[in-house]
């Protein structure tokens, strides 16, 4: 193995998938790809294995080798021409949910196909039951929008015109689709050309072995941090506590985790069978975020490509929560189930690597999507907007504050945009005191979206969690805060929950409610869960959190045991 | 899973009972059963048998192991 050019050619990859992202990002239309990033740019080769990709959303890194392995179950490599493009988001063929698109490009050398330039994107609008795709209430696919096997959206550089209409007959925002689905393209496109470059640079046959050999070097790195974990069978349970469609109703997610030697099987038998609601993970989710996991368990300086997933092994019975079963619905899976899959495999992990493992976060986007027709242009606008949430504290540190959860990687959309985008003025957004759970390393805290609406009508649906159960603390650290979702309606004086105000099932999973001017929504995000005795806390920290207001000074003398001195100004 | 003869659509999604992954009959993948169950592999059969044991064994009281 050369590996000299393996680190140069590795390091020349993910660069071109970070210049796809930049290019999606600047030239997208909707704000859940120019400011929050909800993509990940890829390369693959010949066989669907990832060769190197961009740290944008973690969810859909994962979950890309399975989705271009589906697609080529179907699309056979004989089949594709050059200046073809593949457009795909069936959740039961490998996708994540039906708002994933994967667009991926052939890369031909010398009319020889060498591999696929691969861009995921959430686009924010799918048509089904609600505007923005993220229907709380579905109790089928067909609820969730669009769903598009895997077809050629370009062919031999030509736009395939009827799948272009076909699509964009189906969404309630086509100017704004055809924007984003065009920005996806424009990323595969750059990806197959600079790809391309670099392989004739090289040469196909150094190239070829040099994918190889780098696969197999993450492969070997990986297998390297597992065998430094003692072997062993771990198992953890964490619960989802709704489905939007089922009163009280909470659902299990049950992992053994066996670890032997450089390998590891992450078994989720036990998990409840699968919500009548939209909770429910596919194969896909379930697979990523088992891989999430064990790189958030490992060395981050491992090169991310198939090779590091190769000694991780996922079993996921169908038909249950981790594996919905066609057509159950699927679309919070993506977003809610998966963080809380990642924190169930991490729990079960806590003793066996405790310097690698956090609390839990906040684990939910919040994902409140809403649209409506514009009053002063007339136009019907459509937005998914995402929440940050506290991390979980860790060995070594505290949780991260207000970040986007353990999957997604995206950022909160910033105020000015989201009030010149949309119909709404924020009138309060602020960090919650006192939400990070208490700890040696205490818990991120998370923070609280005040809006009011200033369109006649809005209609808002969310997809959202931890209104019941709090983010768990570890080895004696304190549980995090919940979130909640709170409405004031006009004239009135009284915050309440939706289930109150208009008689949803769940606070946290709702459709279609219809927000009137000079309404209210007041959104609070869950805290990150503590880690360690609060006790053997640095009193420095402690003094520092009540000063920069993160802890008050109630809660420190309550949860820490502070007790103010004189030398000491806070 | 199983394709429509013209392939324009699926008519069962077949999956394997232990790691959940499709299964394509088109492609001459293996299709076992045990139990009334598809699965892919007997590797995925035999997880399950030993499964079932294993927590079994945790359940009954500790003098019946």
């Amino acid at each position: 193995m050369d590996l000299v050019t393996v680190n140069i050619l590795e390091s020349t990859m993910v660069s071109i998938c970070r210049e796809m992202g930049i290019v999606l990002m600047r030239t997208a239309y909707s704000t859940i790809f120019s400011e929050a990033l909800d993509f990940t740019c890829g390369l693959a080769n010949m066989n669907g294995d990832l060769m190197a990709v961009a740290d944008y959303c973690p969810s859909q890194i994962g979950g890309m080798p399975l989705l271009v392995k589906s697609c080529l179950r179907e699309i056979p490599a004989t089949d594709i021409e050059e200046g073809d493009i593949i457009l795909h988001n069936d959740p039961y063929r490998g996708g994540l949910h039906t708002p994933e698109h994967t667009f991926f490009k052939p890369i031909f050398v010398d009319r020889e196909l060498i591999g696929f330039a691969v861009a995921i994107g959430h686009i924010q609008e799918v048509g089904g039951m609600v505007p923005g795709g993220f229907c709380g209430e579905a109790t089928e696919v067909f609820h969730e929008g669009i769903r598009v096997p895997p077809v050629k959206i370009k062919k031999r550089g030509e736009d395939n015109v009827e799948v272009w209409k076909l699509l964009l007959a189906n969404v309630r925002t086509p100017r704004i689709n055809y924007g984003d689905l065009r920005a996806l393209i424009a990323a595969v496109d750059l990806g197959e050309s600079r790809t391309a470059q670099v392989i004739k640079k090289y040469g196909k046959v150094v190239f070829r072995e040099t994918i190889h050999d780098l696969l197999d070097y993450s492969e070997r790195r990986m297998r390297a941090e597992l065998e430094a974990i003692p072997d062993g069978v771990y198992g953890f349970k964490d619960f989802i506590e709704s489905d939007g469609v089922e009163e009280e109703r909470t659902y299990a997610i049950e992992v053994e985790v066996h670890k032997s030697g450089g390998d590891i099987i992450i078994d989720y038998a036990g998990s409840s069978p699968q919500a009548k609601g939209p909770i429910n993970a596919t194969l896909g989710v379930a697979t990523s975020a088992a891989y999430n996991a064990v790189l958030h368990m490992t060395d981050p300086s491992i090169p991310r490509n198939s090779g590091c997933f190769r000694p991780i092994r996922v079993l996921a019975p169908p038909g249950t929560i981790v594996n919905v079963d066609y057509p159950g619905p699927e679309v919070g899976g993506n977003t809610e189930t998966h963080p809380r899959i990642v924190g169930t495999i991490i729990g079960a992990m806590a003793n066996a690597v405790r310097d690698r493992t956090m609390a839990a976060e906040g684990g939910t986007h919040s994902n409140l999507v809403f649209g409506g027709v514009d009053a002063e242009t007339g136009d019907f606008f459509i937005c998914y907007d995402i929440a940050g949430v506290g991390w979980g504290g860790r060995a070594f540190a505290d949780g991260n504050d207000a970040v986007d959860s353990i999957n997604g990687n995206c950022r909160p959309t910033p105020i000015e945009v989201f009030e010149t985008r949309f119909p709404w003025r924020v009138e309060y957004l602020a960090f919650d005191p006192d939400s990070g759970g208490a700890g040696r390393f205490r818990g991120g805290v998370g923070y609280t979206k005040q809006m009011i609406c200033l369109n006649d009508e809005v209609i808002c649906s969310q997809m959202t969690d931890r209104h019941v159960f709090a983010p768990w603390g570890l080895h004696g650290g304190r549980q995090g805060s919940l979130g909640a979702t709170l409405v004031l309606k006009a004239g009135t004086q009284k915050w309440q929950t939706m289930r109150e105000a208009y008689g949803k099932k769940s606070t946290s999973r709702y459709s279609n409610v219809r927000i009137k001017k000079g309404d209210r929504l007041r959104l609070v995000s869950p805290g990150g869960g503590g880690y360690g005795d609060p006790r053997e806390r640095q009193r420095e920290l402690i003094v520092s959190d009540i000063r920069q207001g993160y802890v008050s000074l109630a809660a420190a003398e309550r949860e820490y045991g502070y007790k103010e001195t004189s030398d000491e100004v806070l | 899973m199983r394709f429509s003869e013209n392939g324009f659509y699926i008519e069962r999604y077949i999956k394997c009972g232990t790691c959940g992954v499709l299964i394509y009959e088109s492609e001459g993948q293996p299709v076992l059963t045990h139990d009334g169950v598809t699965y892919c592999s007997q590797w995925c059969i035999d997880w399950k048998i030993a499964r079932e044991k294993r927590r079994a064994d945790l359940e009954r009281p500790a003098n019946l192991i």
